[in-house]
């Protein structure tokens, strides 16, 4: 803006020196080259940073034994290899656990998206008594982490009955009715549904943050054309919501497949993939029998596969996001996610 | 205009619009509402009520018996690390939580101009997003920060070591409580880094959502970078740097890697669970109060356009 602002002086003031033109537009040059120089060198620095872990999961799962030892090996081992591959996955049984995953994943993601969107909304734009009370639980609920009411929770869908509907029935017939919903999906989808699953008081609070910068004028318009607010909702607000929704449920599916605590609780057979890296290391037996190592070669090998095996866990992911960040970032400077 | 008719009926007199709009706003909220009483507020009473009890694996599954305030006692007094524990990890979180949001900002300014190779840097900055929470990021800290056992080879390319950095610092006269803390900082650039993916994505989206106009008007009135950042495009993602402080302390606190989270998690496996929730219970009213605090000091300060 110097230069802007030198031009209009030059038209009003016909004294000014034509030398210190040029001048500031020569520093003004000079200084976009050093913010280039400055802005390349941080941004490589950053990705070696960001991408080293990968790189180095991808160098040490493609060792084999021989290259463990070798300390003329840094990044590209002599012996490729993609037994550890093989092995990890046998012990991780891969697609019976990614078929787990993606049963409990995609329902949950849909519904807590949506639940998460609706429930923001409600805070955004109403006004009612009780809403900041409401809202500074909300707060607190994303502090306490499922860690403190996870035993409760286990007991309750172990015992589940729909909002005791099963008890009140259990007065007539004598014996409570309860489901068994552990190693099942469900808990999940119960969760989610009522607002309660993994981080959705997160999702609450960045759609309501997103809801309440929207224009008020859309909302006005289409209370004039006799819209009621649920029609409004999903008919005004949530196709303009795209890009909150688009991040929501990346986060959504991100937490949903990274999450090993929860499952863990919940699952006892149907082991989901991030539950079963978990274990990996104690399930090294049974490559054991089925190749016939000592307990040496386990040792020896143990921590490739394992890094084999963390490829393999996120392998998909990084899938989901190769192909969506375009959408993704572009979203972002289309809409904006949150106000 | 059905529905408003049924609930006129229902009611047996007209709403004033006020009290449409609430009734109409608690629906949108029902689901929580309903969530918060059964799933977390019930449970969370019977943990509390956990915290009084010792739990014991009888003849018939789990027995209980009173023990007052013992398990709440013993965190304080008896327990050598949970007292530590809990004062390092808020100490850390305050100069921490600076860190990651003043460097998102950065990065996210860094990033919101056009130049060659923007989408490239995007897609990576934005990487850890997909790592950052989990099992898998465990796994690496163990085995790529930490360096593994039975691998030696790899353990000696540890990327980042200051060691040195500490030496220099304490030599040239700084205080040595002052250097200590910049030689844990750059230790934990690349955790840092890390963790502020989120943070970086919303505070884009923000910067992209500042309506153009705004800086036209700044240039004719002849405003300078420095004055743009701070009378503009600051008060204007304000809202999102709020969320992002707030979401950056959540996330230190219930970061698996976090002292007292990994306190929390050890002893339910060793079947305490009675103490496990004693210990997190008092931890999150610390973190609780922590965030009431965060709230009444900055969210007042955030600029809201509407």
């Amino acid at each position: 803006m110097k230069s802007v602002k030198g031009l209009s002086m030059l038209y009003i003031n016909e004294r000014l020196n034509v030398n210190e033109i040029t001048k500031s537009v020569a520093k003004k040059r000079l200084f976009i080259v050093l913010k280039n120089i400055f802005l390349y060198a941080f941004v490589i620095c950053m990705s070696y940073i960001l991408l080293y872990p990968i790189l180095f999961l991808i160098s040490n799962a493609l060792r084999s034994k021989e290259d463990l030892f070798d300390p003329s090996v840094i990044w590209i081992p002599k012996h490729i290899t993609f037994t550890n591959f093989e092995y990890a996955n046998v012990l991780l049984s891969y697609p019976t656990a990614i078929k787990n995953t993606l049963l409990m994943l995609v329902p949950s993601v849909i519904i807590q998206t949506f639940i998460c969107m609706m429930v923001g909304y409600g805070f955004a734009r109403f006004r009612f008594a009780e809403r900041e009370i409401l809202f500074t639980i909300l707060l607190f609920t994303i502090v306490v982490p499922l860690q403190t009411i996870i035993v409760p929770l286990y007991v309750k869908f172990r015992y589940f009955d729909f909002l005791y509907i099963g008890r009140l029935l259990g007065f007539i017939t004598g014996k409570p009715l309860t489901v068994n919903l552990l190693d099942t999906p469900w808990p999940f989808y119960i969760l989610n549904l009522f607002g309660m699953g993994i981080r959705s008081s997160l999702y609450i609070f960045v759609f309501r943050q997103f809801f309440r910068n929207m224009p008020v004028e859309l909302e006005e318009a289409a209370k004039i054309d006799g819209c009621g607010p649920f029609t409004t909702f999903i008919r005004i607000m949530v196709p303009n919501a795209t890009g909150a929704i688009i991040t929501v449920m990346l986060f959504s599916i991100v937490w949903h497949w990274n999450d090993y605590y929860v499952s863990a609780m919940f699952y006892n057979e149907n082991l989901p993939i991030s539950v079963m890296l978990t274990v990996l290391n104690n399930r090294m037996s049974m490559i054991q029998d089925a190749y016939n190592f000592s307990s040496e070669d386990i040792y020896l090998i143990g921590s490739t596969v394992l890094e084999a095996g963390c490829l393999m866990v996120i392998l998909p992911l990084i899938v989901i996001y190769i192909i969506g960040q375009r959408y993704f970032t572009e979203s972002i400077e289309r809409t904006g996610i949150v106000g | 205009m059905s529905k408003t008719n049924s609930f006129k009926k229902f009611f047996g007199k007209k709403l004033t619009l006020r009290q449409k709009e609430a009734m109409y706003g608690r629906l949108f909220i029902l689901p929580w509402v309903i969530g918060l009483i059964v799933f977390f507020i019930i449970p969370f009473i019977n943990s509390v009520y956990y915290t009084f009890q010792k739990l014991s694996l009888g003849e018939n599954g789990l027995e209980f018996s009173f023990i007052g305030w013992e398990n709440y006692i013993y965190a304080f007094t008896k327990d050598p690390d949970y007292f530590k524990n809990l004062t390092s990890s808020i100490t850390n979180m305050i100069y921490e939580v600076p860190i990651v949001v003043v460097f998102s900002i950065f990065v996210a300014y860094l990033l919101k101009d056009e130049f060659k190779g923007r989408t490239f840097a995007r897609t990576i900055f934005f990487f850890p997003v997909i790592i950052a929470s989990g099992v898998v990021i465990t796994v690496l800290k163990e085995n790529v920060l930490g360096g593994s056992t039975s691998n030696m080879v790899a353990s000696s390319t540890t990327i980042f070591k200051a060691e040195n950095l500490r030496a220099v610092l304490i030599n040239a006269g700084i205080p040595r409580w002052f250097s200590m803390y910049v030689v844990d900082i750059v230790n934990k650039i690349f955790d840092l880094t890390w963790r502020s993916g989120v943070q970086i994505l919303l505070i884009l989206a923000a910067l992209h959502n500042i309506p153009k106009s705004f800086y036209e008007v700044a240039i004719i009135e002849g405003a300078t970078e420095w004055e743009k950042f701070w009378k503009i495009t600051f008060p204007m993602i304000s809202p999102t740097v709020y969320v992002a402080i707030i979401y950056s302390i959540i996330d230190y606190f219930t970061d698996y890697g976090n002292q007292v989270m990994r306190m929390v998690v050890n002893e339910a496996n060793k079947g305490r669970f009675e103490y496990s929730t004693t210990i997190a219970i008092i931890y999150f009213l610390v973190v609780m109060i922590i965030i009431l605090i965060v709230n009444r000091f900055i969210g007042k300060r955030v600029v809201y356009l509407t």
